[in-house]
């Protein structure tokens, strides 16, 4: 019985925790997928969604894309499409791509200590 | 923003509501801070649209905005953010009000910010007071060299020190602490960001 109680509360830390990483990684996720390429918002989740199984409400990119532009790390743009509905295009700046490479180096460390951790 | 068509009638409510509930949750915000929130949404979901693998209409918007989430929830943080913007932009004190509530979970700054806001209020308050009971509001002290700023029973021994200037010396320093205050309130979010 308290072997049970005991699972629950351990999943249930496990799993905050992980939404957490999940929540705290994003715009890291998301400035690297721009690295290379412009993205409008649905693209841009939907690459994020290839490489990664996060499950957060998709409607959270924007308030976060949103946070990223006034800290001077993304730009964007509207372009018109034939449809009528035009595409919000976001590209990194050059001061986003200067904190990324800040941000991978800062990851690699923490992924060697994580490792040494770990073992 | 130009809305979406669908075929399916049903499919249709579904979209109309995301989109009703969306433009409830952001009437606070500037009319082109919403222009700009709602042309995105409806980007998505027409992008959603056209990516699909549902058989139906139906299924495609309602797997879409499933997976938008609920504007109420997402949009919070972009909207405290917007609305700071906005407030800090134009002193407007409606706008300030609602910048500082929606903001006073981000920070004990802002908590801070709504006390000194509030100390204003009260300065106001006394303004008024003054107009209303011009010898028991203002600036005294008495013979022991007490000074009071507040509303103080007037008698032989007090003296008001300011007389009638004390309506516009009050209004002048109200105005140029709300002016600092804001200004303040800027710098901080410039900063948070």
């Amino acid at each position: 019985m308290s072997d049970i109680i005991i699972h629950d509360t351990n999943s249930e830390f496990v799993y905050k925790w992980q939404s957490q990483v999940k929540k705290g990684t994003l715009a890291f996720i998301l400035l690297n997928v721009l690295k290379t390429n412009e993205f409008y918002g649905y693209e841009l989740m939907e690459q994020v969604k290839k490489i990664t199984d996060i499950e957060i409400a998709e409607g959270t990119l924007y308030p976060l894309m949103n946070r990223l532009k006034k800290e001077g790390l993304v730009k964007s743009k509207w372009v018109e499409q034939e449809s009528g509905i035009p595409r919000k295009y976001y590209k990194l700046t050059n001061m986003g791509t200067e904190a990324l490479i800040e941000m991978v180096i800062y990851w690699q460390n923490l992924q060697l200590s994580i490792k040494k951790v770990t073992r | 923003m130009k809305a979406l068509e669908f075929e399916n009638q049903l499919a249709k409510n579904i979209y109309d509501n995301y989109i009703k509930r969306i433009s409830k949750t952001i009437t606070i915000l500037s009319n082109e801070d919403k222009k700009e929130i709602l042309m995105e949404f409806n980007s998505h979901i027409y992008e959603g649209l056209q990516n699909t693998n549902r058989k139906t209409e139906l299924e495609s918007v309602l797997k879409i905005t499933q997976d938008l989430g609920n504007p109420e929830e997402v949009l919070k943080p972009l909207i405290a953010d917007k609305k700071l913007k906005q407030a800090t932009r134009t002193f407007n004190p409606k706008h300030i009000i609602q910048a500082i509530l929606l903001n006073i979970k981000n920070g004990v700054v802002y908590s801070v910010f709504a006390g000194l806001y509030l100390c204003l209020f009260v300065f106001g308050i006394l303004l008024l007071l003054k107009i209303i009971y011009p010898n028991e509001a203002g600036l005294f002290y008495d013979d022991q060299g007490f000074a009071v700023l507040g509303l103080y029973g007037s008698s032989e021994n007090t003296t008001d020190i300011l007389g009638d200037w004390f309506i516009p010396m009050a209004l002048f320093s109200s105005v140029a602490l709300y002016i600092i205050i804001t200004l303040l309130l800027k710098t901080t979010r410039k900063k948070k960001a």
